[in-house]
């Protein structure tokens, strides 16, 4: 009798039932809270937390093993069919479609056909506010340097300040797959406190006139020299000379610029292309998602997750956020020393990627100090440049640290 | 400290790209903008002929039909205008 207790009490997962798997527990019930009741980017935050309670259920064998695990002798790796009867469905996927760099790109691909570059091509000066708002990523990565994170580490965690969740997966995965976890949690929570973490910065960095400018009253006051008379055309013709020109420049950059472009590009042509576009935005972007967002909440297992470099990548991932909206910021005031059609600061803190909520956030900010105040099509013009911007820095740290 | 120079090096090739990157992005983007505008100036769409306010043979008949079925051939159709 005792004996089949005992095999009864090993066979469930009372056994392995730790204070770690508690823990574990308790971090995916809030983020299944926070998905689900406070709406922080949920078709995200639910499959990432779903995945991190997967992982963490003992004895079931879904928590995604280290590299070393997957390894043969001679460089080589196991193969899929291995690795799913070595370490289980959870550890095929991600290693099938995570670790090769697959999903990031397909994800973009989506992004790219729900995109519209036509604010930023109307506003194409402002498109430069984008390249500023990159600065925390590149700041967080000296400060994680000077914390003791190696370089690899140091630029994973810096990319959290582009807001862009596929290139902050993207760039952990060839550069620190074992922080992918951490990472992609910081970058998808910090991405749904944009509405806090814009006005906070703006609110320290700006002034009430600052705030007040108005950007249609500048628009009549000095009017755009040339209007685009075939917008169509334009956005046709923008993906693939745009593509075209990067992948010469920054050659890193493309499976996630490329890919971006080709879904911008089915989307603009139109009709011809409809089922494409529809497909990128639709069902392959959503399929993408839920395997994204398992495999990758499913890196989190406790022994990966319960250590101090987690703590450094939350705090330093809400540096680099605040700097890189900070840097918008700076430079439209820098700018607006020189200029004399002035341009509201506000569409500095949108050069961060975020798309489009921070834009939005933006807008609402405006509209509090002049109701008349819309820049959201403004905001959006460097919002979408900071898209391009932070994939193109990920492409930096890429082919500089891998 | 050779981790941190490295990592500032990092930082100025990083932002220099971005920015040339964004710059090239509008250079490329005015560059569209004026050679469509040259060569590739909007279609113009011809407009519609002025639409008679009479209905056509065809239409009159689908709304008699329709007309028909609905009131079961109770009433007939004296004139047709269009709202």
């Amino acid at each position: 009798m005792e004996e089949i207790l005992s095999k009864l009490y090993y066979m469930t997962a009372f056994s392995s039932f730790t204070y770690q798997v508690a823990i574990m527990w308790f971090i995916a019930f809030l983020l299944l809270y926070l998905g689900i009741k406070k709406e922080y980017e949920p078709l995200l935050l639910v499959p990432i937390a779903f995945g991190v309670l997967l992982a963490n259920f003992p004895g079931g064998e879904m928590g995604v093993v280290a590299a070393e695990n997957i390894a043969l002798e001679g460089g080589r790796y196991k193969n899929l069919f291995e690795i799913a009867h070595d370490h289980g469905i959870m550890n095929f996927l991600y290693y099938g479609l995570i670790k090769t760099g697959f999903l990031p790109p397909v994800i973009f691909m989506g992004v790219g056909a729900l995109t519209d570059f036509g604010p930023m091509l109307r506003n194409l000066k402002l498109a430069m506010f984008g390249a500023a708002a990159q600065i925390g990523i590149f700041a967080v990565l000296l400060a994680a340097v000077l914390l003791g994170f190696t370089l690899k580490e140091a630029a994973s965690l810096g990319i959290i300040g582009g807001a862009d969740g596929p290139t902050a997966i993207y760039t952990t995965i060839k550069l620190a797959p074992h922080l992918l976890g951490p990472i992609a949690i910081a970058a998808y929570s910090y991405m749904a406190l944009v509405p806090v973490i814009i006005p906070l910065v703006a609110n320290l960095l700006m002034t009430k006139k600052e705030f007040e400018i108005n950007m249609r009253q500048m628009d009549k006051e000095f009017p755009a020299k040339h209007t685009i008379k075939n917008i169509k055309a334009v956005k046709i013709i923008f993906p693939i000379v745009l593509g075209s020109v990067t992948a010469i420049f920054v050659p890193s950059s493309v499976p996630l610029l490329g890919m971006l472009l080709f879904g911008n590009l089915v989307k603009e042509i139109g009709v011809n292309t409809l089922r494409l576009s529809s497909a990128a935005s639709g069902g392959i972007m959503n399929a993408a998602t839920i395997f994204l967002g398992l495999t990758v909440g499913a890196t989190m297992t406790s022994e990966v997750f319960l250590s101090p470099k987690t703590l450094g990548i939350i705090v330093g991932g809400f540096i680099a956020f605040a700097i890189s909206i900070a840097g918008g910021i700076v430079a439209v005031k820098i700018y607006n020393l020189f200029a004399k059609k002035k341009i509201n600061p506000l569409v500095g803190a949108t050069g961060l990627s975020a798309v489009p909520m921070a834009s939005r956030v933006a807008n609402e900010m405006a509209l509090k100090y002049d109701s008349t105040n819309h820049i959201l099509q403004y905001c959006m013009a460097s919002n979408i440049s900071g898209v391009i911007g932070s994939a193109v820095a990920a492409g930096v740290l890429i082919s500089f640290l891998s | 400290m050779e981790l941190f120079n490295e990592a500032v090096s990092i930082m100025i090739v990083g932002m220099l790209t971005v920015f040339f990157i964004l710059f090239l992005i509008v250079g490329i983007g005015n560059l569209i903008i004026k050679l469509s505008n040259k060569y590739l100036p909007e279609e113009v769409v011809p407009v519609k002929a002025t639409i008679s306010s009479e209905p056509s043979n065809n239409t009159y008949a689908a709304i008699k039909a329709a007309i028909d079925i609905a009131t079961k051939g109770k009433a007939q159709v004296t004139n047709i205008t269009k709202l």
